[in-house]
């Protein structure tokens, strides 16, 4: 259902905002984005994406005929970025921040001879932050349909060094070093990250004990709703808006990744949500009526208060319908740009977004944080940043979805992982190709038959089983297999009898 | 052939030349010309008057002075060689002269302009800069051959060291590699980096960024952060803990604090030297206050605190001392940012590790709430120090459950607590979840509060004669009738907000009331 525009709504300027991407995405950041530098991954991302929004097939007003060439993002774009975004990968799984965390190959990788595995000189290094970006950005950046969006990336790497981020409680933190200590905090964000980078790159299918522990998982996030409805870093945390959104999310790609999905379309929702209506209660709050602070309001100090204004109730007449809304992220803060994604967000997936009122907030972010050079502020009358500017994007394309309406200018979005609806899909067909068998070998019958002669004249398997006991018990002794095995002369190596070990 | 005029001739038309041009030179490059012509005395007249308009006593010296070039003499037969000695000897020719001078023979200085062009004065101070560089660069080069050797040469255990670089040594060197670095700016305009300046990095090989061509959200860097950050690569790649290490800590911290693996990196310096924790919380206090939005400071602070912890647990005294200095501290923290998520997560972090919990740390809340009654961070907090005190709660109780093991007279005194607090603003949302939350975690019900919050409703239901102090009254109001079974009452309640006190949240307000058929 299009409603016809409203004469009282303003206009999306999408020209203003292209131009202000499109700087950012040609030019260098000023060197005050120092303090960035290890985020580069993060600041690509909502670049590109913040791009693909804007000029997706579902954006224009007709679907275009050349997708590819109707995108702000060129076929040699995506090729340099992608091969950018690639460098980023730590060999061991994961991906770093930025090129100042990738280290040359010899400082990263070591044989281990004892566990005759790879292991990772600095492992600090990779980031499960810049590994939920990058595999966004890949999707993205993928070229038609999306198949090959994952080609290069060590699947079955990040999803082991994904599981080492597991802590004991279910939770997740942001790094793994050389002695297994899960550095960062436990709270909804990595939970959320994990979750998403587990479904793109199939964990679930990798199955038990590789999969990630998705019980522990969702007891932690179901320990994360406090007293007033909200979710905090614990119950015992105060209620956030971000973690609010970080935890329905990530319960909601947990939902998406289940192999049982069609049988129970909400489980991990409901489980990991001791009580929706309360959640709804707290998101439903976040939204409340924005009053310009007065500059010659009597205020202590004359600082600018932390806390939103409040109309006085008693005051109210009916005609005071809120025209201006604004987000906070907890109770009582200011109004801030960001929050009205991560609340509409979060609403839309639990599939009550009817408890938003979508005008009065989408005045607030056009009239008051849309900035004169694009991009939106963080609050009424800043500078706009690259992270407020795609949020405020998001926000008013998922609040337009959630009506069935459209924001001009803007593509269809997908409120679980943040981005238009057609990246989305090249992500579902990219991860599909990741989880397609390989290729069979290319060995005719009569080729295989042979094999199998050889196999068993030789002995294989029983020999491979003894290779295996052996190297269990060098192991157990300390010894390491290979300097073992060089020990044997090669013309003459040690003959097995059934009646051996 | 001896010239026979010699003296007529030249001096004949030296006097017309000198009056031309007998100006002192300026700039260098007309003193390089003067000197030129001081050594090449008839190469003006061969100039001017060409071969054939010079004297012959001119022309006969100018060739003289060709064949005083390199192994030209030798060419001649020995007797016209003698003739040439004894022609050069009364012309008085200079046996070398000096080449033609070029005009971009001298260069360009750092700002581009031609040295030529330096006054005579400027360039023997130019000059003598030069002079001294080199001579410090060769001294420096000499100091890092022989400190490399000082360095690695492999000594046996307890064998004399042959190889050593005194303490004076490494002075010298510092100054010499600072003069040199001023000279260098001033000379050429070369920028050297901290790093590189420093004696006491010669032996670390920094590992300078790489990315690919076309890199994404590309930052111009400062040029000490990119040679910091080639160093700290380089040191964190060798896994090095030695004070050097932290001092480039904290200069990356200062330019980068956001960067997740260099806090780490501190940590585990710390650890290895022993370094003094009080001291590194003092410095993280300084840096905690300039960066107010960063979490990794307070991650760092809390990896401390468990690392100190234990040495101090024996001792009540001292952790009490910690408890006061760290409450101190997050007080000054809260005086920026009263709701500062990090630095009220890291409160709770520590009422448990300290076991702060009590009477102390519920006044140090109150004075805040006191302060800023809408301060939600304030009321979650106090929510977390009396519901999961050790002393009488159950362990790990949600904030959602009720706590059977709380006593009576602590759940009256938050209800009485969260109600006095709702008087003050009656519209403020904080005391009514808390009020909320503390009714259910004590086990009672929402009707015990139903009068106190039926106060803030006149004239239900009428709408000309209605009257609401509080939207969040009437939402607890409809809770209560919910529970008691009301439920027409309850959807009258939720129709009131929807349609006047709460006009924003009707999409909510419906929503409710659909709930209100569910338990």
């Amino acid at each position: 259902m299009t409603s016809s525009p409203d004469p009282d709504q303003p206009p999306l300027d999408t020209a203003r905002h292209i131009r202000y991407w499109q700087r950012c995405f040609r030019s260098l950041l000023p060197h005050h984005y120092t303090a960035n530098d290890s985020i580069r991954l993060t600041l690509g991302f909502f670049i590109v994406a913040a791009l693909d929004l804007l000029s997706s097939p579902s954006s224009y007003s007709e679907p275009p005929s050349n997708p590819s060439k109707a995108s702000l993002i060129t076929p040699d774009d995506r090729k340099r970025l992608r091969r950018w975004v690639l460098s980023l990968q730590h060999p061991l799984g994961g991906f770093c921040g930025s090129p100042h965390h990738v280290l040359p190959a010899k400082y990263t990788t070591r044989w281990d001879p004892m566990t005759e595995t790879k292991v990772a000189l600095d492992p600090a290094n990779a980031n499960i932050a810049a590994t939920y970006f990058a595999l966004l950005l890949l999707g993205i950046l993928a070229d038609g349909d999306g198949s090959k969006a994952y080609e290069g990336v060590k699947r079955t790497e990040t999803l082991r060094w994904l599981k080492r981020l597991q802590r004991d409680d279910g939770s997740f933190g942001e790094i793994v070093d050389e002695d297994g200590y899960v550095g960062g905090g436990r709270d909804m964000r990595y939970c959320y990250l994990a979750a998403t980078i587990r479904w793109i790159l199939g964990g679930a299918e990798l199955g038990e004990p590789e999969d990630l522990n998705v019980d522990a998982l969702v007891a932690h996030i179901r320990r994360a709703q406090t007293f007033d409805g909200g979710m905090g870093e614990t119950s015992m945390h105060e209620s956030h808006a971000g973690y609010a959104y970080c935890g329905v999310a990530a319960l909601s790609l947990l939902d998406r990744a289940n192999p049982d999905a069609a049988a129970q379309p909400n489980r991990y929702l409901h489980a990991g949500i001791s009580s929706i209506p309360s959640l709804v209660y707290f998101l439903a709050c976040r939204q409340f009526d924005y009053v310009d602070p007065n500059s010659d309001e009597e205020n202590e100090d004359g600082e600018a208060s932390n806390n939103h204004e409040l109309p006085d109730v008693s005051n109210l007449n009916l005609s005071d319908s809120a025209h201006i809304t604004g987000f906070n992220g907890r109770f009582n803060k200011v109004a801030d740009t960001c929050y009205a994604w991560w609340v509409s967000g979060a609403l839309t997936m639990l599939g009550e977004s009817r408890v938003l009122d979508r005008g009065p907030a989408r005045k607030f972010i056009l009239e008051k944080t849309q900035h004169l050079i694009g991009g939106f502020a963080k609050h009424p009358g800043g500078p706009p940043d690259v992270y407020h500017a795609y949020l405020g994007l998001a926000a008013l394309a998922t609040m337009a979805g959630a009506e069935g309406a459209k924001e001009e200018g803007l593509g269809r979005f997908d409120p679980r992982l943040c981005i238009g609806v057609e990246a989305s899909e090249r992500i579902a067909k990219g991860r599909q190709a990741l989880l397609a068998p390989p290729e069979e070998d290319d060995l005719s019958e009569s080729e295989k038959e042979e094999l199998e002669r050889i196999k068993k004249r030789l002995n294989w398997d029983k020999t491979l089983e003894r290779m295996e006991r052996m190297k269990a018990k060098w192991r157990a002794e300390g010894r390491i297999a290979s300097l073992e095995m060089e020990k044997w002369n090669p013309y003459d190596p040690p003959k097995w009898n059934d009646s051996d070990e | 052939m001896p010239p026979k005029n010699k003296g007529g001739g030249t001096r004949a038309k030296a006097p017309e030349q000198k009056q031309e041009a007998p100006k002192k030179p300026q700039t260098i490059r007309e003193l390089g010309w003067q000197w030129y012509y001081d050594t090449n005395p008839h190469q003006k007249a061969y100039e001017e008057l060409g071969l054939s308009g010079m004297t012959p006593a001119d022309r006969q010296a100018y060739f003289d002075q060709e064949y005083l070039k390199p192994g030209r003499a030798k060419t001649l037969s020995n007797k016209a060689q003698k003739e040439l000695w004894k022609r050069v000897n009364e012309a008085n020719i200079p046996l070398r002269n000096l080449p033609r001078p070029r005009d971009d023979q001298w260069g360009r200085d750092k700002n581009g302009r031609d040295i030529g062009d330096y006054t005579v004065e400027e360039f023997w101070e130019y000059d003598e800069k030069r002079d001294r560089y080199v001579r410090l660069l060769y001294s420096s080069i000499f100091f890092r051959s022989n400190n490399i050797r000082a360095i690695h040469s492999e000594v046996p255990d307890g064998a004399h060291k042959i190889y050593t670089c005194s303490d004076e040594e490494l002075e010298a060197e510092r100054a010499r590699r600072k003069e040199m670095a001023e000279l260098g700016k001033d000379l050429y305009g070369d920028k050297t980096d901290p790093y590189a300046l420093d004696p006491d990095w010669d032996d670390v090989v920094p590992i300078p960024q790489s990315e690919p061509e076309g890199a994404l959200a590309a930052i111009a860097y400062p040029g000490d952060y990119a040679e910091a950050m080639s160093y700290l690569r380089a040191v964190m790649a060798a896994k090095e803990y030695s004070p050097r290490c932290l001092r480039l800590t904290e200069d990356i911290i200062s330019m980068n604090p956001a960067h997740y693996t260099v806090w780490l990196y501190r940590f585990s310096i710390i650890e290895a030297l022993n370094i003094s924790i009080p001291d590194e919380i003092e410095w993280l206090n300084e840096v905690s206050l300039n960066h107010i939005k960063n979490y990794q400071i307070w991650n760092h602070r809390q990896l401390l605190i468990d690392h100190y912890y234990p040495a101090i647990a024996a001792t009540p005294s001292d952790v009490a001392a910690l408890a006061e200095s760290e409450r101190e501290f997050m007080a000054r923290m809260f005086e920026q940012d009263a709701k500062n998520y990090h630095v009220w997560t890291y409160r709770q972090y520590l009422v448990r590790k300290l076991g702060m919990w009590g009477d102390a740390e519920r006044q140090s809340i109150e004075i805040l709430i006191h302060e800023d009654v809408r301060n939600n961070s304030a009321w979650s907090h106090r929510f977390f120090v009396v519901f999961s005190d050790p002393a009488y709660a159950t362990p790990d109780s949600h904030a959602t459950e009720h706590d059977p093991k709380v006593p009576a007279e602590i759940v009256d005194r938050e209800i009485q607590y969260a109600k006095d607090k709702i008087i003050l603003a009656p519209q403020n949302q904080s005391p009514w979840n808390y009020l909320k939350g503390v009714l259910v975690k004590g086990g009672r019900k929402l009707g015990t509060v139903k009068e106190f919050a039926g106060q803030f409703i006149k004239n239900l239901g009428d709408v000309s004669a209605e009257e609401v102090r509080s939207s969040h009254a009437l939402d607890l109001l409809a809770d209560i009738y919910k529970e008691a079974g009301e439920k027409e009452q309850a959807q009258l309640c939720l129709t009131r907000l929807g349609d006047k006190w709460d006009r924003i949240r009707r999409g909510y307000w419906e929503y409710k009331k659909k709930m209100l058929d569910q338990p």
